[in-house]
């Protein structure tokens, strides 16, 4: 017999009461790390999705939006570059690559990006984590296309599947999307996880898209020459008779040099204003503006943490309840205690060692459904938002919130204990009634 | 050495409640029965020479021990390990097996821990309990009344205090518990002071001590 078997007994008798209080601290130590987690795991989902790219540059109204679009697929980007204004960019400084990106179709609610062949060569989606391919390679041809992991999780794809592109970035069942039917596009690789938003797109070369585009267009154009002909299949456009006009871009991804193993130069505001001056487009830093939608954000972040921890300390006032409530229960329990030769100091320790256990269940129950809601909001959050996060919580966090939790529960225990130190042993050993 | 002297001990509460007991002892392994009118203060006597009243003037010793010059822990440990005590109504510990109870009273003693388990076992077989391990809840008057003497007596005490125990049961099984108290605590050397109102128990006590007359000192 030992203090903790009388502690564990006195709690298993109060059944109802332990478990209810125990459940309390779970949901708000849950809810606390959950918060956190999530909160980490958005910035760094938002953080690596820049990869090495300096400089973004398109259409958008605003960098921030130009950002939102082009990096994380948000949105199809509402008004297009030209090609000639493209390599009028590239001229214009001695960049170390430039990346052409064309955003609009889609394939069942993946977003399908067109892009040069250095998309996979130069950009590295994550800071010092080149692409690497699960399966195949990289596009070559037209009409054949590479899937983020993701997306190819979704869709269920492998090498050898073909995709029918959609005009357009629908939802999930395609519908306000035009399907280009005529043309299915073979996937050719895979690609491996990188946790950033690439993981959810289709890329496919510059020329696909176009190729694509051009061919409705110009069915188009026919079609008004001769009303009632509604004949698709005999028009088909190769990359080498596309017009200049059918060229369109929405965004470019650029990188100033740097020396070997560095990511930041020198060069960079330089490129940065030419840019601006010269251009009439909008040019974003992405690293920066990923910084800027954080501070905007970071307001709604306090609050969330604010009314967490709130929630932790209802939770810390219930087992303080609980053990109050169940002190009249008890006193008859504490006197024979006191009777049978216990301190006052020993029974003080008693009733704080409960609210300690049920401080340490909470935690643990709670990083177990942290961990289970974590991982089904991450679910949800990629298929509605898109936005890939991973729901692990760190060692920290888990540690932090543990110890807090315990504490708290300590802190409110200190008073149901203080009144069993008080309690008067005579009156507790009245027979009952 | 006596098992309890008591020297000019008085106290006094609001509501008009005085308690004065000028002198009484009882010698090692005695046996007193202590009667008073109802409210005549037999409880409050038992409380204060366990420590667990203080008295206004007087001294109190158990075992050659000033109880009532100890404080806090120190009284505490002396009360666990020196003096046992019975109850009415037991006042055993609910959720806990009968051994366990006798295991938790030897806890806050000096007994060695090694030696728990087979002392509780001897002592609940002595007194009749032929399942140690049921919970105390469960079990009739008469076993809980047997488990509660088995646990007064656990830590070897010089005095066992017996608050009404059979104030509970009806007069033919009170007068078995009255004898088996009695044998227990002659058994282990132990002194026993035992209140009650039922004169019936007078015949079992060859000391009886009236706290509503001079009898008390002696």
């Amino acid at each position: 017999m030992t203090d903790f078997t009388i502690v564990l007994r006195s709690l298993s008798l109060r059944r109802f009461s332990t478990t209810v209080t125990v459940t309390m601290v779970a949901v708000s130590v849950a809810l606390l790390l959950v918060l956190l987690a999530m909160r980490d795991a958005g910035r760094a989902a938002f953080r690596r999705g820049t990869g090495n790219a300096h400089l973004l540059v398109s259409a958008d109204t605003s960098p921030l939006v130009a950002v939102l679009n082009g990096m994380f697929y948000a949105n199809a980007p509402s008004q297009p570059i030209d090609w000639a204004a493209y390599m009028k960019i590239r001229e214009a400084f001695p960049w170390s690559w430039t990346i052409p990106t064309q955003l609009g179709d889609s394939f069942r609610g993946s977003p399908v990006m067109a892009t040069s062949k250095e998309f996979f060569t130069s950009f590295e989606p994550v800071l010092g984590q080149p692409w690497t391919f699960v399966a195949g390679k990289a596009f070559e041809a037209p009409y054949e296309a590479v899937v983020g992991a993701e997306a190819a999780r979704l869709h269920g794809l492998r090498v050898g599947s073909e995709l029918v592109l959609a005009h357009g970035v629908g939802t999930a069942s395609g519908e306000a999307a035009h399907e280009h039917e005529d043309h299915p596009v073979e996937v050719v690789g895979i690609l491996a996880p990188t946790g950033s938003a690439h993981d959810r797109a289709i890329f496919t070369s510059l020329e696909t898209g176009w190729c694509v585009h051009a061919e409705e267009s110009r069915l188009k154009e026919a079609g008004a020459a001769n009303p009632g002909e509604d004949d698709h299949g005999h028009l088909h456009v190769d990359p080498e008779d596309l017009r200049d006009s059918e060229k369109l871009i929405t965004g470019i991804l650029l990188r100033v040099p740097t020396r070997p193993g560095e990511q930041v130069s020198s060069a960079l505001p330089v490129a940065f204003d030419l840019l601006r001056r010269q251009f009439p487009f909008t040019v974003a830093q992405p690293a920066q503006q990923v910084g800027r939608l954080f501070e905007i954000v970071s307001g709604v972040d306090t609050l969330f943490i604010a009314m967490a921890v709130a929630v932790m300390v209802a939770g810390a006032l219930s087992v303080m309840l609980a053990l109050y409530n169940s002190m009249d229960l008890r006193r008859r329990q504490v006197a024979i205690l006191r009777v049978l030769g216990a301190s006052q100091g020993r029974v003080f320790g008693l009733v704080l060692a409960e609210s300690a256990i049920i401080g340490l269940l909470g935690s643990g129950l709670g990083i177990a459904l942290a961990a289970i809601f974590g991982t089904v909001a991450s679910a949800e959050l990629q298929r509605r938002v898109g936005l890939v996060i991973d729901p692990t919580m760190d060692l920290r966090t888990i540690v932090l919130c543990t110890a807090a939790a315990t504490f708290l529960a300590c802190a409110a225990g200190i008073v149901p204990a203080l009144r069993a130190y008080r309690t008067a042993v005579v009156q507790g050993l009245r027979p009952l009634g | 050495m006596n098992a309890l002297s008591i020297t000019g001990l008085e106290l006094a509460r609001s509501g008009g409640f005085r308690l004065s007991v000028p002198s009484l002892s009882l010698a090692q392994g005695e046996q007193a029965l202590l009667v008073a009118p109802s409210g005549g203060g037999k409880s409050t006597l038992l409380h204060l020479i366990a420590g667990l009243e203080d008295p206004d003037a007087g001294s109190i010793t158990v075992a050659d021990m000033p109880i009532s010059a100890l404080r806090g822990a120190a009284r505490d440990g002396f009360r666990g390990a020196s003096i046992g005590m019975v109850f009415q109504t037991f006042n055993l510990l609910h959720g806990f097996s009968a051994i366990e109870n006798l295991m938790v009273a030897m806890m806050f003693s000096s007994v060695p821990a090694a030696t728990h388990d087979a002392r509780a076992r001897a002592l609940l077989a002595e007194l009749g309990i032929d399942r140690p391990e049921q919970a105390v809840e469960t079990m009739s008057v008469g076993q809980q009344q047997r488990v509660a003497v088995a646990r007064a007596l656990a830590c070897r005490p010089t005095l066992v205090l017996a608050d009404e125990p059979t104030a509970s049961l009806d007069p033919a099984n009170a007068a078995t518990a009255i004898g088996l108290l009695q044998r227990a605590c002659r058994d282990h050397g132990a002194a026993l002071l035992c209140t009650s109102h039922d004169p019936s128990l007078r015949a079992h006590f060859s000391r009886v001590i009236d706290l509503g007359t001079a009898e008390a000192a002696r």
